[in-house]
Parts: C-alpha cells; sequence; structure tokens
C-alpha cells in the first residue's frame, strides 16, 4: 500500500494513480486473489457441485495426507519437476554458451530452438503423441535403424513419466537458452581480458568468471522453472491423462481430476492450498540457499 | 476534472459490462441442448437438430458441443453452480442415479401424459426402467433414451477365414482363436489376436458373463470381487502370459480410440468395442468385417451403454417445453431410424424396429442388428447414486494396475470392494 499523507485530502495524483490501476487491480483481485481465498474456504468442505456444502473441517487435508495415491502424485511431481529443471538448465546453458556470439548463423539458430517455446502445449503435445507412438511413431522407427527394440515411450508406466519430461525439456529449452543468453552478454568483456593475461584456461574462464556472474540468471530460471514444472497440466492432459495408472500422475493434473472427474471440490482446493504452500516454500528456500552464492558483478 | 472523468468513465465501464448480459424475448421457443459426441456421430446429430428446427417454426434448439461424456459431465456440474445450465442433455446411465438423488433433473412423467407418449414403444432393455434395477423403490422416469449401445465383439473375417478360426462364443474358444490369430515376428507383435479398452465397460460385461454381480442382491453391499476378479484374471493371461492380447494405452476414450485404429489397419484381429461404432468401422476398414455376441463364460451377457435425455428442472417451462418437443421428435420411428442407420447405435423405438424400412435395413447389414440381438442378455445397472463413483473412482482407474504387473488381481479386487463398500456406505 502507498502511504497516504496523513493531514488533509489525499493528493490529487494518487487518486488518478488508483483510477488508473483500477482495471488491473480489478482483473487481479477478481481472479487471482478471489479464487486462492475461496479455496482456503472451499477446502473445509465437502462438496460435489450440486448437492449443499456440508462443512467437514481438515478431513480433506488428512485424507490427502493419508493416501497412497496422493504420495505416489507429490513423488511424480518431484521427479518431473527435478528432471526437466536441472536438464533444461543443463542443456540451456550448453547451448547458450556455444550461440554467445554475434554471428547470422547463432542468431538463426536462436529463432530455431526458441519457436518451439511458443507453441502452444496441445500443439506439442499432440506432435509427440504421434512422434512417439510404439507403432506409427517416427522415434521408433529412427531407434529401428539404430538397432534400439521398440518402445512404448507413454504406455509403459517406468518410461512415460520421463518421456514426459523429455517433451517437457524440447519444448521449454528456448527460455533457459535466451536467459542464459542474456545473463551471458551482461558479463563485461573486460574480466576475461584481464583472465587472458593472467593466462587462464577455457575452463578457468568459465569456472572463475562466468559461472559465479552467471547465478543471478541461474538462480531465477531455477526458481521459475521449477514453478513452471509444478503448475504443469496440458502436457499430461493431453499425452497421458495422468496414465498408466497413475504413473505421469502429476498435481495440477491430480488437482483437476478430484474437481472435474471425481467432483471432490472440497478435497481438490485442499490440494490447491497444499500446492501454494509448497511452492510459496520450496521459493523461499532456493531464494535463502542461493542468496550467499549469488555474485553480482559490478556494473559501471 | 480529468480524474473524475476517468473515475466516471471506469465505473460505466463497470457497469456497462454487468448489464452486458442479454435479455431479449424471442420468437420461436429457445432451448439449449448440450451434447457430447465427437467426429461422424457430431455430425449426425447437428444434422438431426437443424432438421428439427427446420420441421417447424415453434420450438428452436441451440445445440452445443461439450466434451466427451465425463467433460460434459462436468460442465453440467459446473453450469448448475454458475446457473447457466441448458434445458436438455443427454448423460451416461451410470450418473443417473446420483444426478436423480441430488434433485436437479425433472420428472418426465407429466410430460408423457400430456403428449401421448407411450412408453412401451421404447425398446425395453434400452428404456430408463429397463436399464436399472431399483431394489423395489419405485422411481418415475426422468430419462428417455437416446443413443443407446452395446458392446459386441468385432472381428476381421479374412483373417480368421485365411487361418480357419470359426467365430469364438466362449472364453474358452476366444483364447484359441486369438492364439492362432496372433502373427509374430521373432519377439515383435505384427498383428495381435485380440484387443480390449481396460476399462469399466468391457470388464462389467466380463463380470456377469461370469456369472457374477456388480452388488449384492439388496443393493446394498459391493459384490464383485471374485467374478469380477475372474474377468480381470483373464485379461491379465491373455496379456501377460499368452501374449495373444493388447493393452490399448490411454484412459478413458483414448484407448477406444488405439482399438478401432489397431482394427482398422489390421493389427487387431478381434476386438470389443461399442456397436456404435458399427457405422464408422465400416466405412474405415479394407477387409471383410464381422459382429458377433461377445464370447461367454457362465452365460452370454453385456452391459448397455451410451445414453439418455434428461431435462433440467432449473429450466423456465417454455425452454422445458421446447426440449421435450425435441426429445419426443427425436424418439419417434423416423428419425430413430435414422439416428441408428446413421451411427450403429442401437433403435430405440419398437415400432420402428418392427417397420418394413429397419428389418430391410438389417437384413442387407446385419452387423447392425448383433447388438439388438444381444439385448436379451444385457444387464441392468443398480439404481444406487454410489454408482457413479464406484465406476469412476474405484473400478476405472484401478483395472490397468494389475495388467501391466503392478499388482496382483486379488489386491486390486479386494481393495476395489472395500472402496466400493465405504460410498455405499456414505463415507
Amino acid at each position: 500500500m502507498a502511504s497516504l499523507p496523513s493531514i488533509g485530502r489525499p493528493k490529487r495524483q494518487t487518486l488518478l494513480g488508483y483510477a488508473l490501476i483500477l482495471p488491473s487491480l480489478f482483473f487481479f483481485g477478481a481472479f487471482y486473489l478471489y479464487p486462492v481465498v475461496y479455496s482456503l474456504y472451499l477446502s473445509v468442505f465437502d462438496w460435489d457441485l450440486v448437492r449443499p456444502m456440508r462443512f467437514i473441517g481438515l478431513a480433506n487435508y488428512r485424507d490427502l495426507l493419508a493416501s497412497a495415491e496422493f504420495g505416489e502424485v507429490l513423488g511424480n511431481t518431484f521427479r518431473y519437476s527435478l528432471g526437466v529443471v536441472v536438464l533444461a538448465m543443463g542443456i540451456g546453458l550448453v547451448l547458450a554458451l556455444l550461440l554467445n556470439n554475434r554471428t547470422a548463423l547463432s542468431s538463426t539458430l536462436q529463432a530455431c530452438i526458441f519457436t518451439s517455446y511458443i507453441v502452444s502445449w496441445v500443439a506439442v503435445s499432440l506432435l509427440w503423441i504421434w512422434m512417439l507412438d510404439p507403432q506409427y511413431g517416427l522415434v521408433n522407427y529412427v531407434g529401428g535403424f539404430l538397432g534400439m527394440p521398440p518402445v512404448d515411450w507413454l504406455g509403459n508406466h517406468r518410461i512415460a513419466l520421463w518421456s514426459l519430461v523429455g517433451v517437457t525439456v524440447w519444448k521449454v529449452i528456448g527460455y533457459p537458452v535466451v536467459i542464459f543468453l542474456a545473463g551471458l552478454q551482461n558479463i563485461s568483456q573486460d574480466y576475461y581480458e584481464a583472465a587472458d593475461l593472467d593466462g587462464a584456461g577455457t575452463w578457468q574462464r568459465f569456472r572463475y568468471i562466468t559461472w559465479p556472474l552467471l547465478t543471478p540468471t541461474t538462480v531465477f530460471l531455477f526458481i521459475t522453472l521449477t514453478i513452471a514444472t509444478f503448475q504443469g497440466f496440458d502436457i499430461v492432459n493431453i499425452m497421458t491423462q495422468g496414465g498408466p495408472v497413475h504413473a505421469t500422475s502429476i498435481y495440477v493434473f491430480f488437482i483437476y481430476e478430484q474437481a472435474f472427474h471425481y467432483f471432490r471440490i472440497g478435497r481438490a482446493s485442499a490440494a490447491v492450498i497444499i500446492c501454494f504452500g509448497l511452492i510459496l516454500t520450496l521459493t523461499y528456500g532456493q531464494h535463502r540457499l542461493f542468496r550467499r552464492n549469488v555474485h553480482y558483478a559490478q556494473v559501471g | 476534472m480529468k480524474t473524475r472523468t476517468l473515475l466516471k468513465c471506469a465505473l460505466a465501464a463497470l457497469v456497462a459490462v454487468a448489464l452486458a448480459t442479454p435479455v431479449w424475448a424471442s420468437e420461436p421457443v429457445t432451448a439449449q441442448f448440450w451434447y457430447s459426441y465427437g467426429g461422424k456421430v457430431r455430425q449426425v446429430t447437428e444434422d438431426m437438430v437443424k432438421k428439427f428446427n427446420a420441421s417447424q417454426s415453434k420450438y428452436r434448439i441451440d445445440g452445443s458441443f461439450q466434451g466427451d461424456y465425463f467433460q460434459a459431465l462436468a460442465k453440467i456440474r459446473a453450469a448448475i453452480t454458475t446457473k447457466t445450465a441448458p434445458a436438455i442433455f443427454h448423460v451416461i446411465g451410470e450418473a443417473m442415479p446420483d444426478l436423480w438423488q441430488s434433485g436437479m433433473l425433472e420428472s418426465l412423467e407429466p410430460y408423457i401424459k400430456a403428449t401421448g407418449v407411450k412408453p412401451e414403444d421404447f425398446v425395453a432393455g434400452l428404456s430408463q426402467h429397463g436399464y436399472f434395477d431399483y431394489y423395489g423403490k419405485s422411481v418415475p422416469i426422468f430419462a428417455i433414451p437416446f443413443n443407446r449401445s452395446m458392446p459386441v465383439m468385432y472381428y476381421n473375417k479374412d483373417m480368421l477365414d485365411a487361418k480357419g478360426v470359426k467365430v469364438p462364443t466362449t472364453w474358452d474358444e476366444l483364447r484359441a482363436a486369438a492364439t492362432k490369430l496372433t502373427v509374430r515376428e521373432g519377439s515383435d507383435v505384427k498383428v495381435w489376436g485380440y484387443e480390449v479398452p481396460i476399462d469399466w465397460w468391457f470388464w462389467h460385461g466380463l463380470l456377469y458373463q461370469a456369472g457374477g454381480t456388480l452388488l449384492s442382491a439388496d443393493g446394498k453391499q459391493a459384490g464383485f470381487r471374485q467374478k469380477g476378479g475372474e474377468a480381470l484374471q483373464f485379461w491379465v493371461d491373455l496379456v501377460n502370459k499368452d501374449k495373444i492380447m493388447k493393452r490399448p494405452p490411454g484412459k478413458d476414450y483414448n484407448a477406444w480410440e488405439v482399438t478401432n485404429t489397431d482394427f482398422i489397419n489390421q493389427k487387431a484381429a478381434m476386438i470389443f468395442t461399442s456397436t456404435a461404432f458399427v457405422n464408422y468401422l465400416t466405412e474405415n476398414v479394407k477387409f471383410k468385417m464381422g459382429t458377433a455376441f461377445m464370447p461367454a463364460k457362465q452365460t452370454f451377457a453385456g452391459p448397455t451403454g451410451g445414453t439418455f435425455f434428461v431435462m433440467m428442472k432449473d429450466a423456465t417451462p417454455a425452454q422445458k417445453e421446447a426440449g421435450w418437443a425435441f426429445i419426443k421428435w427425436m424418439a419417434e420411428p423416423a428419425q430413430a431410424i435414422s439416428w441408428s442407420q446413421n451411427t450403429g447405435y442401437i433403435c430405440v423405438s419398437e415400432p420402428a424396429i418392427k417397420s418394413a424400412e429397419m428389418q430391410k435395413f438389417y437384413q442387407a447389414n446385419p452387423n447392425y442388428r448383433v447388438a439388438y440381438e444381444q439385448l436379451k442378455y444385457a444387464q441392468k445397472m443398480p439404481f444406487a447414486p454410489a454408482l457413479i463413483r464406484i465406476q469412476r473412482e474405484v473400478i476405472q482407474p484401478n483395472l490397468e494396475a494389475p495388467v501391466i504387473g503392478l499388482k496382483t488381481v486379488e489386491e486390486t479386487m479386494a481393495a476395489a470392494e472395500k472402496a466400493a463398500n465405504d460410498i455405499l456406505a456414505g463415507k
């Protein structure tokens, strides 16, 4: 809240400011704040959307935490998130380092890599359903030439989640590449020139200059990618619907399933609140963890 | 001044949005109808709605597509909360006891009486009273059969003939036939003998074929553990031991699509799927296709499926009148015949089935008739509000685990029976 002058009428300017942000404040409140608060309210009721709501206290939370399926879903979500974050950042960093020059080829490649990030999840998911089809898909077809036995990418319960990780990395890779590139281009050439004078090799340049000065970017990517993967939904809903059995059921899909397959609105809302707390804790934890190790370059 | 003008503008905009909900009186009387078909059937539905609107000027039906049955069910519930539900929609039988008990549906008895519709004209096994076992309770008619179906067995006649295999009529024969029809190349299977979605509907059929029932005789307890286990074990063995059945991947209707595609592409010689696909499969296969009863264990059996028309209690009297006019029109012989012939759903009107037109059609297209004949072995569903939860939460998501090998059949069925009993007990 902006602090209002304690004496007299609020300044005209202040009022104008509020008037100007009113539309976005309205939408923020109506479509973001209100649903969150309402979810908290719903989470202590038993409600199927049709019959009257019944207050049941914390039973929804208890049921969730006691259910084996919820445990599986949490495990799947962490695996999916960790897989995507590590691979996307690792591959993204390597690609960014390779593309960190201002040639025409580099720009073209950057554009190519970024296209998949712009395409909608639905299109990407449908595309990969075909690519990964065990009988007619391109992946197994190419694999066959290399002597690989056919793999049931989405139907095998041990592989399906990792197939989704792979597709997600393919889809989002343009994002870490672009952000890393921006980070790399912010590092002053002076450091490298000084290092060259001192006779530093490629690895030393990376280890003692690039990596430390890239940490703000790394932390930013780590947090945003973690949040994004915790919010993953479309890819599961379209490619596997959480199956086989619960092998690819990740958090938001589980919420959706509880709400719109089983009409357990209270339980779904409780899961929403737990998810909210989880992401908050994770983000805060990551922030704390990295705060001490982030190096900001002196600009100027 | 500027500030005030801006504030006024903002306020005016808000008021405009609030008032934007249109309120107008329109002639003819219009009713919303939500439907949930994809592909070919959607086209047929849209054509029939158009035909209805063109056939008279008093009523107008606004049809809109709402995703598959389960997606539509979710939207209906959400729409009730926001008071934007349609006057009529169609719904799977398993969801009906729950919806009826919730009090959102209108009894159709007064409409039936007022417009002279004869309930006995509906094919008995397909009507609401034929579908449900009420356990002695009395329930009025609140649902009119619309697209009604049964699962049947489809087979690739060319493949069976080439191997000298007779159409199987028992589980043992099915197993033997599938063994002969499976074609292997090394460890790769080129043709699967048999394929069926690991789905509640087909499992339910096998449960009754094995002589079981879903609930106990009084409808108060789950009673499927042993025979339901036998049914599931049959699939587990065919998939894992004999390796002659393909488990189509995907949940709900995705697995059904895979099954159809494999059959069309001659990757599967025999499949179970709905009679609703007769028209679609006939048009798309490039071989001689036959349909037959699903094989028997102790008896032939199968659930009926598809949907019924229902009406929302909250709709206005005018909307209800328009909605009923459409429902009634759809059930008339001419429409019932055209609907059935263009899709493969079982014709719901007894006079229509007896008509020379339909008899001639059945003679020329015997594949369409099998489901109608199999109706005499159709099993009833319990009229229990718990039914939809038993289907969606207890059976459907857990059938796959033993087939994949994650759990044993015994574990799965014991857990399912316990969960079903908890739901029946209102826990």
